[in-house]
């Protein structure tokens, strides 16, 4: 390990540590009607150029995750266990070393692209705003010179710098959104729904995007999504959430081809696969709705809109065991591997 | 204004020179239709029928004119020449007609909070002065859209009911009036994956236990694989490919549906074809064919080797028929 002169861990990281070590985790959030537990003891690591994908319902905490790993959660909010990002303790961080870490360890893509850029300052200098901020280029020249390298990296003219964002179209204010969270050349992009409210080809655009940047740049990713086809193309392995927690996660392809959690299966076949007879005039969609985070049932707790729950389901709260090579799900109904 | 209502039993009124008779066993019968916004040719040429009981597909990005189609359809957009025939019904002239209803993506955004479930889905028959059996026409519809015990609900606000029970409302609100035809515009594009089979579920049995038709507008292959009997693809103003789902998706004719088709996640036996840019502004429509500066074809030097290059460039091309009711409109594979 080498330390700087802060004391903390090189920014570049121990090459033989992960990248983002997440322990226990549990988020609450406090509200006036009482606390909300968003997430409850999550619990994953993430190599260096890695992937992984986060999937669930509205409401399921994969966003609040995400919101977590970055501390980017209202003030108040009660955050227990551990996020280490290149062996450095996030939870425990002072403010001026986290606002840092944030544009230069792990950096975030929301959607809703239209929202979160200045409609009334040029994209240049929006894409430059962290980089001047955190003294990662000398100067307004060097940055400006980045602002072009980094458009073109993602597609577009460098001379889309002076554009405003009403001047682009939803698919290239995605891609400006990309470029400024690599700015500060970040080891993590954390994208929520990156490409939800695009059309089918400019995602297509985006999700190859994302992957040369994680070929040529070695860049890691947490992509979070209710769309599980869209995380089997880009992600190596996949988490499903489920009411604050991971119900099922493994190689992203065996998950997804051969879920074992009930809540997976139901995930995967509502996105029919083309030309699969099954799914010809048959949609398949899962009933009841996603339990208010604040009044859990027992046991499991995805058993009221379970198709096979048993009487045990309702008082017994299933742990993630392995099941496979690599994969573990969280079903009292599940083979344990032996 | 051209959107043209036909009434059989009154054609007299109604009858204009775009007219023709109309048999009972289409719900819309488009002929040609064009709707330009100045220079903006959003609808460039549109023929398409839509039979009593049948799910059509209207997909292509963003900019390809299907959103204006179905809005020219609702009589919310004026027409610059075509016809739009709706035949049967009862018919108003100009007035919308209570037998095509639409249903748009977000229904949060549709849906008037302070307003309860039961004012919601009566404002249809409120509008039009049919109030005598409001309340059980009301809780009929929301029956029929998969809200039970509909009383349950008749009382409640849109912020005390979930999001997919929402877009049941939406979907009740249209239901109340009895319509014959449903547009759809992307009906389940803001919905969570669990919530987005039980809509379509109830969408497809809406169409095959009363007969309703439904044209949906969306860029989702996968949604037209498990709701529609037909796929329209829609290019830049145009219907570029048409036919039954199963041909269309299994053989698709034009480039630009193997493209959209190839860029399915999980479509992994396709090669990937992602076309770069989005579609052009329609109001410089590319000369020859529409499609040609994007497409594959013409981009990998195939076109001239099929020695049809110039005419991709430099001759505009019509939907012809490749099999009996699937036709495409590109030089390639004509």
């Amino acid at each position: 390990m080498t330390l700087d002169e802060r004391g903390t861990v090189d920014a570049q990281g121990p090459y033989d540590t992960p990248l983002l070590q997440v322990d226990d985790l549990h988020v609450t959030y406090r509200t006036r009607s009482g606390d909300v537990p968003a997430v409850q003891g999550v619990t994953f690591t993430l190599e260096r150029g890695g992937s992984l994908g986060l999937a669930g319902e509205s409401g399921c905490g994969k966003s609040t995750l995400a919101n977590a790993i970055l501390r980017l959660l209202p003030t108040g909010t009660q955050v227990d266990g551990s996020v280490l990002l290149a062996g450095q303790d996030i939870l425990a961080m002072k403010p001026g070393r986290l606002r840092s870490v944030r544009w230069t360890e792990g950096a975030i893509v929301f959607q809703g692209a239209l929202h979160a850029l200045n409609p009334v300052q040029q994209i240049g200098k929006q894409i430059a705003e962290p980089m001047l901020l955190h003294r990662t280029q000398p100067s307004k020249g060097a940055a400006a010179r980045r602002v072009r390298e980094l458009l073109e990296q993602v597609g577009l003219p460098g001379d889309r710098a002076r554009s405003y964002p009403h001047q682009l179209s939803g698919g290239q204010r995605q891609r400006v959104l990309i470029a400024m969270a690599l700015a500060c050349e970040p080891a993590l992009l954390l994208a929520d729904e990156p490409t939800t409210a695009l059309d089918v080809m400019v995602q297509a655009q985006v999700l190859a995007l994302l992957a040369d940047l994680r070929g040529e740049h070695g860049l890691s990713m947490i992509f979070i999504t209710h769309d599980l086809s869209v995380l089997t193309d880009v992600c190596d392995s996949l988490a499903v959430m489920y009411a604050g927690r991971v119900v099922e996660e493994g190689p992203s392809d065996r998950v997804f081809r051969s879920p074992q959690h009930p809540y997976t299966r139901a995930l995967a076949a509502a996105f029919p696969t083309i030309g699969d007879p099954a799914s010809r005039l048959r949609p398949a969609g899962l009933a009841g709705d996603p339990p208010d985070p604040a009044n859990l049932p027992g046991g499991c707790a995805f058993h009221p809109r379970c198709a096979v729950a048993e009487d045990r389901c309702r008082t017994t709260t299933p742990v993630l065991a392995p099941v496979a090579a690599g994969r573990r799900a969280a079903c009292l109904l599940v083979e344990a591997a032996p | 204004m051209r959107h043209i209502d036909t009434n059989e039993t009154n054609r007299d009124e109604t009858n204009r020179d775009e007219t023709t008779a109309v048999t009972s066993d289409v719900v819309v019968r488009i002929t040609d239709l064009a709707v330009h916004f100045g220079a903006a040719k959003a609808v460039d040429g549109v023929s398409l029928d839509v039979a009593p009981g049948e799910v059509v597909a209207l997909v292509g990005e963003s900019g390809s004119g299907k959103t204006t189609l179905i809005r020219a359809v609702q009589g919310l957009q004026p027409v610059t020449a075509g016809s739009i025939e709706l035949p049967g019904g009862e018919s108003r002239g100009r007035r919308r007609r209570p037998d095509v209803q639409m249903v748009f993506q977000d229904p949060t955004g549709a849906l008037n909070p302070r307003q309860t479930i039961h004012e919601i889905v009566a404002e249809g028959l409120r509008i039009r002065r049919e109030r005598g059996d409001e309340t059980a026409r009301v809780i009929e519809a929301l029956g029929r859209a998969g809200l039970r015990p509909a009383e349950r609900f008749l009382h409640r606000y849109p912020h005390e009911i979930s999001g997919g029970q929402r877009q049941r409302v939406v979907i009740a609100g249209a239901m109340v009036m009895e319509p014959r035809l449903l547009l759809a515009d992307e009906p389940v594009a803001s919905l969570d994956a669990s919530i987005r089979g039980e809509i379509l579920a109830l969408m497809r049995s809406l169409v095959d236990e009363t007969g309703l038709a439904i044209v949906a507008v969306t860029h989702d292959l996968g949604l037209a694989w498990n709701i529609a009997d037909r796929i329209a693809v829609m290019y830049l103003g145009r219907i570029v490919e048409l036919g039954p789902a199963e041909e269309v998706l299994a053989d698709p004719q034009h480039p630009y549906t193997r493209a959209l088709l190839s860029v399915v996640p999980e479509m992994e036996r396709m090669e990937q074809q992602i076309l770069v840019g989005e579609t052009p502004d329609p109001a410089r429509i590319p000369t020859g064919c529409r499609f040609h500066p994007r497409c594959p074809v013409v981009a990998s030097g195939e076109a001239a080797r099929l020695g049809i290059e110039a005419r991709c460039r430099g001759e505009d091309v019509v939907l012809t028929e490749r099999s009996p009711a699937h036709s495409a409109a590109c030089h390639a594979t004509a």
